[in-house]
This record gives structure tokens, C-alpha cells and sequence, in this order.
């Protein structure tokens, strides 16, 4: 499974790297280049992709053309509005490095950082 | 009857008095491992007498079923239905009633909690494809994906295998040495399965929402969570970059002067007022998470109060089940 997880993330690359609409045909033969795979390999992975809704696609004679529903950039800002806002009732179990700051935290933090350039040598 | 409310009682006593107990014990998040232990002795010894109490009333219900029966068929037959045995009967209807009401309310609160278990289980799964999908192909081979945000952030997602994901943000501002103390840390969170607890206490947290126990249990059992992953990175990673980190990713900032690892270049480091004063600082800390952890970081609690808190954690650890089992063994008898 996470190999299959792994080519989903490189096919949504490569379409996200395209400025229009590919075809499975078009990806197979970029992919192909760099791998040994199948072209039913390609087009599963798609289909599943436009299943979970990561890709749009329209019909163009016999074949679909894939789009991305959003771009990269607009899944990263989701999933960090995700991660750090929380989802309210199906919550995701995530453990922050950093919580959210509350309040003025950040001052009480800038206080520490001075106080750490003061004492340097006090900690190994 | 008079079991199943005593043990009932026990189990409020202990969901509304035992958290301010606990609370001081824990709080400087010295002996964070065992202070999680404690707290979740506290929540199952709520949950476990809750559900003994149900036991008891059932009990109760069941073997007061034959008198309710023989009352009954007493006053059916006429002349004997006097108001003691009237009164008797209305009892154990009573009793029938509440012993009813208690199990479905207790089976309802079940079954919400195991669903809710599964809703965060499967949002966990959907972040964590999102995130291996959407972050940098690069990058994803070692368990870490990189997404391309400014906001600097480092968090884990659990699952198989499980994720740690960091902002292009976060690599901004941190330097090589501090970056390892990050990996470290969430690298704790997930070999430690500390998931299960953050989010199987979560979820009794939001099911029961008003019991101390569980309120201040789960943020309790997530603050020492950190603070346990904090101590481990600490030994891998040494108590100074992690410090930095801490300070970085809270800050936005750079620390150090060290040169960020990212291609964005480090900004300059947010500097405040000069001469904060210290025991100040220290009062002013504790208030907050973030800050609590780097202040527990530079100044760790002298030996002699670690070993106090140490025993006394321990003996509330072997107290706590033996008061428990000794209170449901005297009802069940009574």
C-alpha cells in the first residue's frame, strides 16, 4: 500500500506540474521515462485519484483529461489550517512539535531568548 | 441499592476532587512519564467505578425482581396488599427503572466514545495521505514530508508508517542541529504511541464534557506527552538546540544566528527588551504551554524535589487501584 500511497504523490506532481489538463497517456509517457511501469498502473492511480477528489477530469474523444481540483500550494494552506485550527468533532490526532500560542506567549518567549544570548556557556 | 450510590459516589469523589490533587503533583512536568501513568490511573479508576456502580444497581434490580414479583402476585390475590407491601413494589419497579436508564446511558456513552474514536482515527489517515501527497516528493522517502508553507510548523501524524511532517517555514528558521532536535522530538511522540493516549483521552474529554477528570486528565496526558517527547529529544538531541527550536518555531524567528536549512534565508532574531528580570519571567511562564516547556528545559527541578515528586506519584499510582478494588469489594458485601 504505501507504494501505491508513494505513486499517487508522484502522479498529483506531475499533474500539478502541468499548466493544462493531461491525459494518461501523456503521464504514462513522462513516467515511463524515469521507472518501469504499466500504463493500466498509471490510469488506476488516476481514476482512484479523481475517485478521492484530488483530480477533476473531462472526457475528450475516448479519453479523460485529469486536472488538479486545487493547487499545491492550496492543499498545503488546508492542511495546515487543518492541523493547527482542528477539525471540531473528527479531529485528527496530531502532536505539535508547538502549540498554538496563546496571547502574548511570544513575548514571554522573546524575554527567554534573551536571556539565553546572555548565558551561553549554560547549557552543553 | 445502597452499593451501587456508594460506589457511584466514590467514582464523583474521585472524577472531582482527585484532579486538584493531581494537579500540583504534575504540574512542573517533572517525571512526565509517570505523571501520564497517574493521570490515566485516575481516568480509568472514574470510568471503571461508573461502570461497577451500573453493575451493582443491575445486581439490585435483578435479585429485587422475585420480591417485586411476589408483591405483586400478593396484591393481585387481594386481601394482603397492604401499603408496605404496596410501597415495596413501587420500590423495585423504581430500582428497575434507574438500573435501565443507567445501562443505556452507559452503552450510549460507550458507543459515542468508539465512534468518535473512529471519526479522529480516519481524519488522522486522510491528513496524513493529504500530507504525503501534497508535501515535496523529495522529501517523503524518510518519513518526513515537507510542505510548502511560511508558517513555520512540525508536527507528527500517527499511522503506518507514521508521518512527520515540517513547513518550509519551520526549515526557514531552524538550524541543522536545531532541525534534529525537532525530528527527535516528534520521532519520540511516535515510537512512544503517544497518540493513543493524546487521543483516546481527547475523546473521553468531548464525550463526558463536564467531569474534571477527564477535562483536565487529557490536556494534562497532552502537555506531559510533549514534555516526555521534549526529555527524550533533550538526550538525542542535547537541551540546547532543542531549546532553540522551541524558541524558533514559537517565535517565527531564528535563533542563534545559526543560517536556517531552508531555502528561504533566516530572518533576524525577534529581540525584546533587554533585562527582563528573571523570577519574573519565571511567574510569567508558567502560564503558558510553549513557554513552560522551554522554562522546565533551562531550569530543571532540583534533585531532591524530583525524587519527592517521584514517590509521591508512585504511591498515588499503587494507592489509587487498591482504595478502588477495596471500595467496590465493602459495597458489593454490604
Amino acid at each position: 500500500m504505501r507504494g501505491f500511497g508513494e505513486l499517487e504523490a508522484v502522479v498529483m506532481h506531475r499533474v500539478w506540474e502541468h499548466d493544462s489538463p493531461v491525459t494518461v497517456r501523456e503521464l504514462f509517457d513522462e513516467l515511463r521515462r524515469e521507472r518501469a511501469i504499466a500504463y493500466t498502473t498509471v490510469m488506476s492511480t488516476m481514476d482512484n485519484l479523481h475517485r478521492k477528489g484530488w483530480l477533476d477530469r473531462v472526457k475528450e474523444g475516448k479519453a479523460y483529461r485529469y486536472a488538479a481540483t486545487a493547487s499545491r500550494e492550496e492543499y498545503s494552506a488546508r492542511l495546515m489550517r487543518e492541523a493547527l485550527v482542528g477539525g471540531g468533532d473528527t479531529e485528527a490526532v496530531l502532536n505539535h512539535f508547538v502549540a498554538q500560542m496563546e496571547g502574548d506567549e511570544s513575548e514571554v518567549l522573546r524575554a527567554v531568548v534573551e536571556r539565553l544570548a546572555r548565558e551561553p556557556e549554560e547549557l552543553r | 441499592m445502597i452499593a451501587a450510590l456508594v460506589v457511584f459516589g466514590y467514582a464523583v469523589l474521585v472524577a472531582w476532587l482527585l484532579p486538584a490533587v493531581l494537579t500540583p503533583l504534575t504540574e512542573s512536568g517533572s517525571g512526565a512519564r509517570l505523571g501520564i501513568a497517574v493521570w490515566l490511573t485516575g481516568m480509568t479508576s472514574v470510568l471503571v467505578s461508573a461502570g461497577v456502580a451500573v453493575a451493582l444497581l443491575i445486581r439490585s434490580a435483578v435479585t429485587g425482581w422475585s420480591r417485586f414479583a411476589e408483591a405483586l402476585c400478593r396484591s393481585v390475590a387481594g386481601t394482603s396488599c397492604t401499603p408496605v407491601v404496596y410501597r415495596s413494589a413501587l420500590y423495585e419497579l423504581g430500582l428497575a427503572a434507574a438500573a435501565l436508564i443507567a445501562t443505556v446511558a452507559g452503552l450510549m456513552l460507550t458507543w459515542r466514545y468508539g465512534r468518535r474514536v473512529q471519526q479522529a482515527r480516519r481524519s488522522t489517515r486522510a491528513h496524513a495521505e493529504a500530507a504525503r501527497i501534497t508535501g515535496r516528493p523529495d522529501t517523503s522517502a524518510m518519513g518526513v514530508v515537507v510542505l510548502d508553507t511560511t508558517q513555520p510548523a512540525a508536527y507528527c501524524v500517527p499511522g503506518r508508517p507514521g508521518t512527520i511532517v515540517v513547513t518550509s517555514g519551520a526549515l526557514a528558521v531552524l538550524a541543522p542541529r536545531q532541525l534534529g532536535a525537532v525530528l527527535a522530538h516528534e520521532r519520540a511522540h511516535l515510537s512512544g504511541r503517544h497518540h493513543l493516549l493524546t487521543g483516546l483521552t481527547r475523546c473521553l474529554a468531548a464525550v463526558f464534557p463536564p467531569v474534571p477528570m477527564f477535562r483536565q486528565g487529557s490536556s494534562e496526558v497532552s502537555r506531559l506527552a510533549e514534555m516526555s517527547a521534549d526529555d527524550a529529544a533533550a538526550r538525542r538531541a542535547g537541551r540546547r538546540p532543542l531549546i532553540e527550536a522551541l524558541l524558533a518555531i514559537g517565535t517565527g524567528a531564528a535563533i542563534a544566528g545559526e543560517p536556517g536549512v531552508g531555502e528561504r534565508g533566516a530572518r533576524e532574531p525577534g529581540v525584546g527588551e533587554p533585562g527582563a528580570g528573571e523570577p519574573g519571567l519565571a511567574l510569567a511562564v508558567a502560564g503558558y504551554a510553549v513557554a513552560a516547556r522551554v522554562h522546565r528545559l533551562l531550569d530543571p527541578p532540583r534533585r531532591a524535589r524530583r525524587v519527592r515528586l517521584a514517590l509521591v506519584l508512585t504511591s498515588v499510582l499503587a494507592v489509587l487501584p487498591v482504595v478502588s478494588g477495596l471500595v467496590f469489594a465493602l459495597a458489593a458485601a454490604a
